[in-house]
């Protein structure tokens, strides 16, 4: 064995005693701040710069949810450009790194908004917020054992939405629309994502109740236009007649899916879609689609930042409010042809302008664990 | 009488034989996987691909390698659909001028490409891989990450419409098809490629002005890949920043499954037209026959690589890189 090699291995063995006295010391340390009287007196910030950290700028969703965050900004007498744009692309340790290097730029005065990308991701990024003394409110990806109270007042608030109900509710349209006898093929979004796992066990408690309708598969079109068609065009081949209904995991696999049966001439074959897109609520209101769900972006990323934002400033302790206040469900809302033109009117065609200082009134309860 | 069974004529033809036997036992498990409709399908996915592959195709014989497909494609279809828009929404009213258009945006992107690699000396893949990202990104600029819709009836029978039960874009894929085989069989430019792609240096020192070669093979990819794009609009009514993503699995895997070799000189546009047929079957076939969707990327992994062990000749080459 190379000296290079024994040295490393020697030096990474953790010692019996040494390891005892990191604990104490470690234990020790833990101790001391709950010595001082819990988190301490934080002084509430003045002014504090604002970020939003997101995936990406190439889809409709995380474009609405800047907009809000844009329009939250501006309800503060500041221009658009103040919202400062952390772009993860994706990738988590960018996305810890970006975060990391704004709060060093700031000082730590500053209030974030974030989708942490993944899940484990999340608990790096609120500790890193915490020791800086900064504020943060999380949206969709935390762990199960993570929460805002436990971290402290600098851990504001997680937001998420449930899909498996309202994808239960387009389920049962689209099963009415069938007559309530038939097959339905479900085209499903990337097979790990907890809303595409939801959206699926949303059409499964819905079979519960249509004992006449048969499942004939789900499978998985990644949340893409292009593989909803090819796995629609797939699915016609293996089952043919007999499907008579179609459960699709987002707008997008939806147009995939009625292309696919267009180049078939297949017309009026009952479609339910999630999302509530633009295009997805056109298609609605023209009968193609039966029904879609919006989860309103616009008013979740200024909602996210509002938190962060009025925490930071101290005009709300958030350790003074209940726990729905800290984990809750954002707002969903089923659009269907009956109202599909109302809903346009409200939120697509006009931007709804929000009062950013209701955190939870259109909120849906605080999340329940499974 | 020629020996038939030879080694040399048994790899030619092993692609061939690869998708005969893939469409035998995707029969043989459901049969109405060998139906007029459902062949109908296959040809409808694999259209776009198939030109995007046929454009790889050459720069692979080449000996070089091109990654921008996804962001070309992405960049001329969103482009295709904000230009047929604006001149008024439909192929009638003088939407048609958009295709010719963006043949040459195509054409100027891959050429571009082509510039990038030679004359600044960065090896293709890398050149090509930054220029795909920058396709990608004008696309999310161009479109804010929105979707645009393009549904004009007479354009979109391209695929509503049908000869012999095949969408009118099949056909228009036949004839692009076509015209790739001439300029591989019939152009000086064709016969270069494999020049090029046999042995650089010698094809240097008899006079083939081999930088020349490549960029007007960059150039002919982004034409190909154009091509692709609007085929792809008219298969989905619509383009976006991600319309161009999977055509570079898609298309690599198909060029060397169909028995083009990627250290170049060997295959043409024919092996790229089975080898696009078999990664299509394969992807329709497993749904057909009811495989669960957990177990359709492995078994698609290895389909390609027992297709590819099948269908090179590789006791011809020294090593792989």
């Amino acid at each position: 064995m190379s000296t290079f090699i024994k040295d490393f291995i020697e030096r990474e063995t953790i010692n019996r005693r040494n390891f005892l006295l990191a604990t104490a010391a470690g234990m020790g340390a833990m101790a001391v701040p709950f010595g001082l009287g819990g988190g301490g007196a934080q002084a509430a910030l003045t002014d504090p710069a604002i970020a939003w950290s997101y995936r990406d700028r190439a889809s409709a969703y995380w474009n609405s949810i800047v907009s809000g965050g844009e329009a939250f900004v501006e309800s503060l007498g500041k221009p658009k450009d103040s919202l400062v744009s952390l772009i993860n692309e994706g990738s988590s340790e960018k996305s810890l790194a970006d975060i990391k290097a704004f709060l060093a730029k700031t000082n730590g005065k500053c209030a974030i908004a974030c989708d942490a990308n993944d899940s484990p991701n999340a608990r790096p990024v609120v500790e890193a917020v915490r020791d800086a003394g900064a504020y943060i409110s999380t949206i969709w990806n935390k762990t199960d054992d993570l929460h805002p109270w436990d971290i402290g007042d600098n851990y504001v608030s997680h937001m998420t939405w449930s899909d498996e109900k309202p994808a239960e509710q387009t389920a049962r349209i689209l099963f009415e629309a069938m007559g309530g006898k038939g097959g339905v093929v479900h085209l499903g979004g990337i097979a790990a994502n907890n809303p595409a796992i939801e959206r699926l066990n949303g059409l499964k408690n819905a079979l519960k109740d249509f004992p006449n309708i048969e499942l004939l598969d789900a499978q998985s079109a990644d949340w893409d236009t292009t593989k909803g068609t090819e796995l629609m065009a797939s699915f016609l081949t293996r089952f043919g007649d007999k499907i008579t209904g179609v459960h699709c995991a987002n707008d997008n696999i939806a147009y995939g899916v009625i292309e696919a049966l267009r180049a078939e001439g297949i017309e009026g074959m009952p479609i339910v879609a999630y999302d509530g897109n633009p295009e997805a609520v056109k298609l609605v209101m023209d009968g193609k689609l039966l029904a879609t769900v919006f989860t309103n972006p616009h008013w979740g990323g200024g909602i996210t930042a509002a938190l962060a934002y009025y925490a930071a400033t101290g005009a709300f302790k958030p350790s003074e409010e209940p726990k729905e206040h800290r984990e809750f469900y954002g707002p969903t809302i089923l659009i269907s042809n009956k109202d599909a033109a109302d809903f346009k009117a409200k939120y697509l065609d006009t931007v709804p302008s929000y009062n950013w200082k209701d955190f939870w009134g259109p909120g849906n309860g605080q999340i329940k664990y499974k | 009488m020629p020996r038939i069974l030879t080694r040399e004529n048994a790899i030619r033809w092993a692609p061939l034989l690869v998708l005969l036997a893939l469409i035998v036992l995707f029969t043989a498990i459901n049969p109405s996987f060998l139906s007029q409709r459902n062949f109908a399908r296959i040809a409808i996915a694999a259209t776009p691909a198939l030109m995007v592959a046929v454009g790889v195709t050459f720069i692979i014989v080449m000996g070089s390698i091109d990654l921008s497909m996804e962001g070309v494609v992405s960049l001329t279809a969103v482009l295709f659909c904000f230009l047929m828009l604006a001149l008024g929404g439909t192929l009638a009213s003088g939407g048609w001028i958009a295709i010719p258009v963006i043949l040459a945006v195509g054409a100027a992107v891959g050429l571009v490409n082509g510039l990038i690699h030679v004359k600044l000396k960065i090896p293709s893949f890398m050149a090509s891989l930054a220029l795909g990202f920058v396709g990608t990104g004008a696309a999310i600029l161009l479109t804010g990450g929105d979707i645009v819709k393009f549904n004009d009836p007479t354009f979109r029978a391209l695929l509503t419409w049908r000869i012999l039960g095949f969408p009118l874009m099949v056909y228009v894929a036949g004839l692009c098809l076509v015209l790739a085989w001439f300029i591989q069989a019939h152009t000086r430019l064709g016969r270069y490629f494999y020049a090029v792609g046999g042995g650089e240096e010698l094809a240097h020192a008899s006079g083939v002005r081999v930088r020349q070669v490549r960029m007007a093979g960059f150039s002919l990819a982004g034409f190909f890949y154009a091509i692709a794009a609007i085929l792809q609009v008219a298969k989905l009514g619509q383009a976006e920043s991600v319309t161009g993503s999977n055509f570079m699995f898609m298309s690599i895997t198909s060029v060397v499954v169909g028995g083009v070799a990627l250290w170049g000189g060997v295959g043409g546009v024919w092996n790229t037209l089975v080898g696009v047929l078999i990664v299509a079957v394969i992807n329709n076939g497993m749904v057909v026959i009811g495989l669960p969707d957990f177990l359709q990327a492995a078994v698609l992994g290895l389909l390609v690589i027992i297709a590819v062990i099948l269908s090179t000749d590789r006791r011809s080459v020294a090593f792989v890189k």
